[in-house]
């Protein structure tokens, strides 16, 4: 499992490093900005924006995560599939249930990574301007969007891997229906008792790249 | 072999799962969409000039202006016959009459005594940040001041956070509790209730029940706690309260109750008044009441039916009642009201959660 995860890392390593300085700038973009604004009309309009009127001033970060989840498995899975790598790997002596599940574990990883780095950068910057209370919601508020990145991440592969184009178009809708539920309320802490069960979903959702590479190693072009 | 082949059969099971959930939620919301057409209901409001409810019904692109027996109005007559809700219209034609059932009447005393309270399970059932600005009840001015810090209750106290600190005010934290500690409340409170906003004309302070279901007001005057226990009737257990801030200033708040009764509490006697209504839940039932110095129209709805109720204002008994008028359905809308559908938000409280209609 170490050598897979050495071979993802020389191969995506730009790619995982790029995607963690461009989300811990946007937010350190979107914290810095609310400081500035906090100097310049005081805290206390932030404070009520945030009790009376759902404010969560992170809305910037929306997609962010969803995007970051799409674009890791394109970069991760996409030459594999363009250069035909997949075969080699596939005909390596080990189970292809431990070379294609090292990938995707290896990706889930570096994401998560990404994303706690995000959540820790962000709770630390709101905490100097927020009661817990406020901050709490507003990570809270922010966990979906997060979660669908590795959902995203999942699915995406999903579909790389489909070695038919019709296929691809079907996992394509379905996954673009699953990733809708992520985003169907922006009000605060909408998710909070769905969170659990989404989370679930998305580790046992981890098992669908497998259909496609099975599919792909019978040869179904 | 055999780690491959299950895994490969769960991920079937997940597939297949995925598939049908997204088939019960796609496919009734795309009947629905297709099918489905926007009702109005019709504005209606008790008049006690005609001693029944009269409403404003829109047909062919037009408003009928009908009683509850069917008589129909014309638009000056409907105005007449609600002088408290369309006073404007009447003193604008100079048809505003100079006494009401034996009342004087003028724009400034309707003005004061007409009031407007809405409550909807979306808001009250809504997750809300336990954090509430306690405004100055007796600054002395005209308009009222956002504070610059604002409260939680834990289970030891009460604590003040400066907002532009992000620091806790211990002195003021330490007056209020021991405020709090001395009136009997025990920490920590069940129910804080208050509009913490300066879009009203004076401040009632915060409704607060203790952990025994005591009732307490809190305000601040001239900087200093106020605390007053309230005594209510035997058996009354309040389960959602609603701070009022009318113009009117007869009453602190409404208090719907565990065996769903409403009740009034009243300004200076702190005295509860039970309001004669059916059973009313305001987690799952939404209320508007118009309210004037004769009469209210209460209006109770909820995801099946709907009900009209007319209080008297002096009394608070029942005048008269009225089922919401139903809208016709087609024959496909009626069958998409059969047609069980999975969705994920519900309007009882903004949540994100699958259940099926």
């Amino acid at each position: 499992m170490n050598a897979f995860f050495y071979k993802e890392w020389l191969k995506n390593r730009w790619f995982y490093l790029l995607s963690a300085a461009f989300s811990l700038l946007l937010c350190l973009y979107v914290t810095l900005n609310l400081h500035r604004l906090c100097n310049l009309r005081g805290a206390a309009h932030f404070w009520e924006a945030a009790l009376t009127k759902d404010a969560i001033f992170i809305q910037l970060l929306h997609y962010m995560p969803l995007l970051l989840g799409i674009a890791a498995a394109l970069v991760q899975f996409i030459p594999e599939m363009l250069q035909k790598r997949i075969k080699l790997t596939l005909h390596l002596p080990c189970n292809y249930f431990y070379s294609i599940g090292s990938m995707l574990l290896f990706g889930l990883c570096m994401l998560c990574c990404i994303f706690l780095l995000n959540l820790s950068a962000l709770g630390i910057a709101l905490r100097s301007i927020f009661a817990p209370e406020i901050v709490s919601r507003i990570l809270l508020t922010a966990l979906p969007w997060y979660l669908s990145g590795l959902t995203a991440y999942v699915l995406c592969a999903w579909i790389c891997l489909e070695p038919n184009w019709k296929r691809r178009v079907l996992n394509g809708i379905v996954s673009a229906c699953v990733l809708r539920i992520f985003f169907m309320s922006d009000t605060p802490e909408a998710y909070n008792r769905f969170l659990p069960i989404l989370a679930v979903y998305t580790l046992l959702i981890c098992a669908l790249p497998f259909i496609s590479v099975e599919r792909f190693k019978t040869g179904k072009d | 072999m055999k780690h491959k082949s299950i895994l490969l059969l769960a991920a079937k099971a997940v597939l297949t799962l995925t598939t049908c959930v997204l088939i019960c939620w796609i496919a009734p919301w795309l009947y629905h969409f297709a099918t489905d057409r926007t009702h109005r209901t019709p504005f209606t409001l008790y008049s006690s000039v005609t001693g029944e409810f009269a409403s404003i019904v829109h047909e062919n692109g037009q408003n009928s202006y009908i009683g509850q027996s069917g008589q129909r109005y014309t638009e000056a007559q409907f105005d007449s016959i609600l002088p408290m809700f369309y006073y404007r219209q009447l003193i604008a034609d100079e048809r505003l009459p100079d006494t009401l059932f034996g009342q004087a009447i003028n724009p400034r005393t309707i003005q004061t005594e007409n009031f407007i309270f809405r409550t909807m399970p979306a808001e009250v059932n809504k997750k809300t940040i336990p954090l509430y600005p306690l405004l100055e009840s007796m600054s002395g001015r005209v308009d009222l001041e956002m504070p610059s810090d604002v409260f939680r209750i834990t289970g030891k106290g009460i604590e003040f956070i400066d907002m532009e600190s992000n620091r806790t005010d211990t002195a003021k934290s330490r007056l209020f509790t021991d405020a709090l500690l001395r009136k009997g409340f025990a920490f920590p409170a069940q129910i804080v209730s208050g509009n913490g906003t300066t879009r009203k004309e004076y401040d009632n302070g915060y409704l607060l029940t203790d952990s025994s279901h005591k009732l307490y007001n809190l305000r601040m005057v001239q900087g200093r706690p106020y605390v007053r226990k309230i005594d209510m009737p035997d058996g009354l257990i309040p389960e959602h309260m609603f701070v009022t801030e009318f113009r009117n200033r007869r009453w602190i708040g409404f208090i719907a109750d565990n065996r769903q009764r409403f009740w009034v509490l009243e300004t200076g006697t702190y005295q509860f008044r039970q309001v004669e209504l059916p059973p009313f839940s305001p987690s799952n039932t939404s209320m508007t009441i118009i309210g004037n110095m004769f009469d209210w129209t209460v209006i109770l709805e909820n995801q099946e039916s709907g009900m009209l109720i007319a209080i008297d204002a002096g009394s608070l008994r029942k005048i008269k009642t009225m089922k919401t008028a139903q809208p016709t359905l087609t024959v496909a809308e009626r069958i998409g009201e059969k047609i069980p559908q999975l969705r994920f938000l519900s309007p009882l409280d903004k949540k994100v959660f699958p259940y099926f209609n």
